[in-house]
C-alpha cells in the first residue's frame, strides 16, 4: 500500500503498563490480555489518514525492564514519535517517567513528538495517579497528554493519530527536513509536501496493515 | 526492485564490469554505486571465449527474443560465465529495457554452477541451460549460430565437467556436492584437468570445502583465516602437477567422507531420516516469510530452500543483485560437514496401537541401555553425541535434561541421584519458605521483594499461555512457575529476576513436571546463562561481541557490510541470544534445539554458530536490499517461525567445524554459556531497584 509519509513510532515505559496491549488495540482493534511479554522489540504497523493523506505508522514496541535499557536506547534512533506510557494504577510507573524522558531526550532526535499516555483508565477505582498530575507532568515537559485504556480502546486511536497529526503539522511548518530519514519520516511516492495528493489505494482509516 | 533494476542496467553494459565483480578479494563489497568495482583492476580478467548471437526467449514466442553476447572469462583461476544483452536491440518493442537487464548474467563463477544441460535437436536451435548449485537455473541460452559443442568443450578445458550417468545431455560441474557415484565418476576425468594450460582450475582456498573432516582443526583454522583475509588467494606461479595432485587428494578425501556417511546411513535404523541423496534431491523447505520476499529475492539463489527446482525452472524472471560472494561457499558447506540428523534418541516407530505408557517404557529402556548396572552414564561423550545429532524423544527428556544441564553428574549412580533429589527437595522447600514467610507487614518494608514479586506475577501470566500446559485461568503450572522464579530470586538474590527467565523455565517445568526438580535444573542452567540477565548486560554484550568475531571469521563480506551500515552491535540478534531462540521456533522445536546446544558437543557456544548459520542464509537478502539497522532488525524479528531447524543446525555444525580453533579463539574466555570464572561475587549489582 502506498503512503505519503511513513512515521516511525516507539512505545516506551515501564514493563506491564500496557504498551503491547495499546499497540495491539491500535493495529488489530482488540484487547488480548493473554499474550507473551515483550523481549527486545516487536513491530506493528497501520495506515491512517491525516489531511486526506495516507500515512503509514511503523510502531516499535519495546521491552520495559530496566536491564534492557541499553538495548532499548538503540531503538530511538530515527523515531519521529514516541508514546511514553505509564499505568495510572501503579504510582511507580509514573515516578519513572522522568528517567524515560531523559533517555528519550538523549537518544532520540530533538524534534521527536512525545505523547504521554496514562493507560488503564478503565481501572479508575484503583487509580494511583490523578489526571491532573499527568497533565501537569506533560505540561512541564512539553508533551501531549491523554489518558487511555487498551482494554476499552478509549483514546487509543486518538493517541496514535494525534501524535501523527502533530508530526504532520511539524512537517508542514518546515520543522523537519523530510529528506533526512534520521527524523523518522519517510516520504512515500508523490508525497512531497503540497496540496492534496490524491492517489491510489484506500485512504480510509483503519485496517491492519502489517509490514 | 526499481533500484536494483536500474543498477543492473547501468552496469551491465560495461563489458568489464562483469569481470571486475569478482576481483581477487572476497571481501569486496557490493557495488551499490558501481564506483568501487569500476575502479578495480581490470587487467586480471582474461577473456577465454566469446560468442555472439546467443539469445534468450522471455516468452514462448520465438519472435520475442533478447540477443546478446556470451562470454567466459577467467580471473584468479576462476572461470566466470556472463551473458550481456546487446544495447537497444530487442526484437520486439514489448520487451522493455527492464527485461533486458533482468536477464543479464553478470559474471557467475563456475564454482557456483552445478550443471549445464544441452539441447542439440536435429531441427531447431541449440540451447543450453545453466543450473546453479543453488538449484536455480538461468533461462535457456539459444545459440543462434550453433556452437554448443564448442562452448562445452571450452568449459571443459577449464573446469571439471562430468557427464551425468543419468542423462547424456547433462554435464555436471565441479561435482563436489553430489552423491558418491558422481564424485567417483568425475575422478575418471583427469583429461579434463588443465594440465596443459598450467593453470589451477578453481581456487584452492576458495572454500570448495572438500577437505577431510579429520584434518587437524588448526589446519582448518588456518585455512579459514586465509580465506577471510584474502578471499581467493592468488596463484601466481602454477605447478600443474601439484594442482593435479591436490585435486585428486581433495576428491579422495571427499570420497572418504561420503563413504563414511553413507555407511553410517546404511547401518542406522531405516527410519526415513534424510540420507544424503534425499537431502539433495528433496531439499528441506526453508520457507522464509512469504511477505518478505520481493521479486529480487525470489530470483536469488539463496532463497532456494523455498522453491522446488521445477518452480525455479519455470521462473522466467531471473535477475541478480550483486552481493559479495560468500567466501566459504556456504551452500556446499553444510553438505560437506553437517551430518544428517537422526531420529530423536529413544525414538521408536510410531504405531497408533502403542499406548503412550508403552512408548514411554521403550524410550526409557533405550536410555537405560546407556547406563551401567548402577546407573552411571558409561560414556557421556557418546550420549552427548547421540543427542547432538537428533535430540531426545520427549518422554526421555526428563531423564536426560538434568545431565545435560549439569544438575546430575554423569558418573552418579541411581542411588546417588535418588539421594540428591531428596536432599534438593528439602533445600528447595527451605528456600521457598524464605519468601513465603514474609508477612504483609514485613513486605511493606521490603521494596525489593515487592517489586520482584510484582514483576514475576505479571510475567508468568504472560509466558506461553497459548501453550496447553500453561493455558487457562488459575493454572497450577503457572503458579509453580511463579514460585520457582521467586524462589530463585532469593536463591540468587544478586541476580534476582529478569525478563526472559520465564521463557527458559517454561519448557523446563513442562519437561520435568516437578517443582523442585525444575528449580534445580533452572539453577544449573542459570549457572551458565545467568550473565544474560545481569543488570549491566555484560553477558549479552560479550556474546554479541563474540558473534561479531565469528561472522568476521566466517563471512567477512557480511561483517564488512554490518560495519559499514552501523550494525556491528548485533542488537538485531539480541532476542536470539537472550533466550536461545525460544521465540523463533515453535515449542517442540525449541526444546530440540536447546538439548542440541546443551550437549556442548562441538562447542559450548554452538548457539552463536546457529546465529551465524541463519545470518548466512539471509546474507544476500540483507546485503542485496541494503538493509539498514532498522530494516535489518525488523527483518530478523520476522524470521520468527520461518526458520527450518534441522538444516539450520546442520549449517551451524558445518560452520563450527569449519571455524575450528580459530572459531574458538574468536570467543573471549568466560563468554556465556561458559561457566564463569569464580571470583566470589557472581553478579555484581549496582545498589538500585530490582
Ligand atoms: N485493565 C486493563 N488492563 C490492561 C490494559 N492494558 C494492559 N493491561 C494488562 O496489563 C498487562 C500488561 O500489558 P502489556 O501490554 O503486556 O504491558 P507491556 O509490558 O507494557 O507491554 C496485561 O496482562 C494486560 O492484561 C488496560 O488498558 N486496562
Ligand atoms: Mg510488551
Amino acid at each position: 500500500m502506498s503512503y505519503a509519509y511513513l512515521f516511525k513510532y516507539i512505545i516506551i515505559g515501564d514493563t506491564g503498563v500496557g504498551k503491547s496491549c495499546l499497540l495491539l488495540q491500535f493495529t488489530d482493534k482488540r484487547f488480548q490480555p493473554v499474550h507473551d511479554l515483550t523481549i527486545g522489540v516487536e513491530f506493528g504497523a497501520r495506515m491512517i489518514t491525516i489531511d486526506n493523506k495516507p500515512i503509514k505508522l511503523q510502531i516499535w514496541d519495546t521491552a520495559g525492564q530496566e536491564s534492557f535499557r541499553s538495548i532499548t536506547r538503540s531503538y530511538y534512533r530515527g523515531a519521529a514519535g514516541a508514546l511514553l506510557v505509564y499505568d495510572i494504577t501503579r504510582r511507580e510507573t509514573f515516578n519513572h517517567l522522568a528517567s524515560w524522558l531523559e533517555d528519550a531526550r538523549q537518544h532520540a532526535n530533538a524534534n521527536m513528538t512525545i505523547m504521554l499516555i496514562g493507560n488503564k483508565c478503565d481501572l479508575a477505582h484503583r487509580r494511583a495517579v490523578s489526571t491532573e498530575e499527568g497533565e501537569q507532568f506533560a505540561k512541564e515537559h512539553g508533551l501531549i497528554f491523554m489518558e487511555a485504556s487498551a482494554k476499552t480502546a478509549q483514546n487509543v486511536e486518538e493517541a496514535f493519530i494525534k501524535t501523527a497529526a502533530t508530526i504532520y503539522k511539524k512537517i508542514q511548518d518546515g520543522v523537519f527536513d523530510v529528506s533526512n530519514e534520521s527524523y523518522g519520516i519517510k516520504v512515500g511516492y508523490g508525497g512531497i509536501p503540497g496540496p492534496s495528493g490524491g492517489r491510489d489505494g484506500s485512504t480510509s482509516q483503519g485496517g491492519g496493515c502489517c509490514g | 526492485m526499481s533500484m536494483e533494476a536500474t543498477e543492473l542496467q547501468d552496469l551491465s553494459d560495461d563489458a568489464d564490469y562483469a569481470a571486475s565483480q569478482q576481483q581477487g578479494s572476497a571481501s569486496m563489497m557490493r557495488s551499490d554505486s558501481g564506483k568501487r568495482s569500476l575502479q578495480s583492476e581490470h587487467e586480471d580478467a582474461v577473456l577465454i571465449y566469446l560468442k555472439d548471437n546467443v539469445a534468450i526467449h522471455p516468452t514462448q514466442f520465438a519472435s520475442e527474443r533478447i540477443s546478446g553476447r556470451l562470454k567466459l572469462t577467467k580471473q584468479d583461476s576462476v572461470l566466470f560465465l556472463s551473458w550481456i544483452p546487446y544495447k537497444g536491440q530487442t526484437s520486439n518493442a514489448k520487451l522493455s529495457e527492464k527485461d533486458r537487464s533482468l536477464y543479464t548474467i553478470t559474471a557467475v563463477p563456475f564454482t557456483e554452477v552445478r550443471s549445464i544441460r544441452r539441447h542439440t535437436p536435429a531441427l531447431g536451435w541449440q540451447y543450453v541451460i545453466v543450473v546453479l548449485s543453488s538449484g536455480l537455473a538461468f533461462p535457456p541460452l539459444y545459440f543462434y549460430n550453433g556452437g554448443v559443442r564448442e562452448f562445452l568443450a571450452m568449459v571443459k578445458q577449464h573446469v571439471f565437467l562430468a557427464r551425468s550417468s543419468e542423462d547424456q545431455n547433462v554435464f555436471i560441474v565441479n561435482d563436489f556436492q553430489s552423491p558418491l557415484q558422481r564424485t567417483l565418476s568425475s575422478l575418471e576425468l583427469p583429461s579434463s584437468l588443465p594440465v596443459a594450460s598450467g593453470q589451477s582450475v578453481y581456487p584452492l582456498d576458495g572454500g570448495s570445502s572438500s577437505e577431510n573432516q579429520r584434518r587437524t582443526s588448526s589446519d582448518v583454522g588456518n585455512r579459514v583465516s586465509s580465506v577471510s583475509q584474502s578471499g581467493f588467494r592468488k596463484q601466481k606461479s602454477h605447478d600443474p602437477t601439484r594442482d593435479l595432485s591436490i585435486h585428486l587428494l581433495e576428491k579422495f578425501s571427499l570420497v572418504t567422507k561420503f563413504a563414511r556417511d553413507t555407511t553410517t546411513q546404511l547401518f542406522s535404523e531405516n527410519n526415513g531420516f534424510g540420507s544424503i541423496d534425499k537431502r539433495w534431491n528433496n531439499q528441506p523447505v526453508h520457507s522464509y516469510p512469504e511477505k518478505l520476499s520481493n521479486i529480487a529475492e525470489e530470483k536469488h539463489h539463496e532463497i532456494r530452500h523455498s522453491y522446488s527446482e521445477n518452480d525455479l525452472l519455470k521462473d522466467d524472471e531471473i535477475s541478480y543483485i550483486d552481493v559479495p560472494a560468500d567466501p566459504l561457499e556456504f551452500d556446499k558447506l553444510s553438505l560437506m560437514w553437517g551430518k544428517p540428523r537422526q531420529p530423536p534418541m529413544g525414538h521408536k516407530e510410531r504405531r497408533n496401537d502403542i499406548s503412550p505408557s508403552i512408548k514411554c517404557r521403550i524410550s526409557t529402556e533405550y536410555f537405560t541401555a546407556l547406563l551401567d548396572s548402577e546407573g552411571r552414564v558409561v560414556e557421556s561423550k557418546a550420549l552427548r553425541e547421540r543427542v547432538f545429532y537428533g535430540g531426545i524423544e520427549h518422554q526421555l527428556r526428563r531423564e536426560v535434561w538434568p545431565f545435560l544441564l549439569g544438575y546430575y553428574a554423569y558418573d552418579s549412580t541411581y542411588a546417588e541421584r535418588e539421594y540428591l533429589r531428596s536432599v534438593k527437595r528439602m533445600e528447595y522447600a527451605t528456600l521457598k519458605q524464605q519468601w513465603q514467610s514474609i508477612s504483609p507487614e514485613q513486605a511493606k518494608r521490603f521494596t525489593k521483594y515487592r517489586e520482584r514479586k510484582g514483576l514475576i506475577d505479571k510475567d508468568v501470566v504472560r509466558t506461553d499461555r497459548a501453550f496447553e500446559y500453561y493455558e487457562g485461568d488459575d493454572n497450577l503450572h503457572v503458579n509453580s512457575m511463579r514460585d520457582i522464579l521467586l524462589t530463585y530470586s532469593f536463591y540468587n538474590f544478586d541476580l534476582g529476576y529478569c525478563q526472559g527467565m520465564s521463557d527458559y523455565l517454561s519448557p523446563i517445568l513442562f519437561v520435568m513436571e516437578d517443582e523442585s526438580e525444575s528449580f534445580w535444573c533452572f539453577v544449573a542452567l542459570m549457572e551458565r546463562l545467568g550473565p544474560n540477565f545481569n543488570r549491566d548486560q555484560n553477558g549479552m554484550h560479550t556474546q554479541l561481541f563474540a558473534l561479531s568475531k565469528l561472522v568476521e571469521l566466517l563471512d567477512s563480506p557480511l561483517h564488512n557490510y554490518f560495519k559499514e551500515n552501523d550494525c556491528l552491535n548485533y542488537f538485531f540478534c539480541f532476542r536470539w541470544i537472550l533466550i536461545q531462540f525460544k521465540r523463533e521456533f515453535e515449542y517442540e522445536k525449541t526444546m530440540q534445539l536447546w538439548e542440541v546446544m546443551w550437549t556442548h558437543y562441538l562447542s559450548e557456544h554452538f548457539h552463536l554458530y546457529v546465529c551465524v548459520a541463519v545470518l548466512k542464509r539471509c546474507r544476500s537478502k540483507i546485503m542485496g536490499e541494503q538493509m539498514d539497522f532498522d530494516t535489518l532488525l525488523k527483518f530478523i524479528n520476522e524470521l520468527s517461525g520461518h526458520i527450518d531447524l534441522d538444516s539450520t543446525v546442520r549449517d551451524a555444525e558445518a560452520l563450527c567445524i569449519e571455524a575450528g580453533e580459530n572459531g574458538a579463539a574468536s570467543i573471549p574466555p568466560g563468554t556465556p554459556p561458559s561457566l564463569p570464572l569464580d571470583d566470589g561475587t557472581l553478579y555484581p549489582q549496582e545498589d538500585d531497584v530490582l
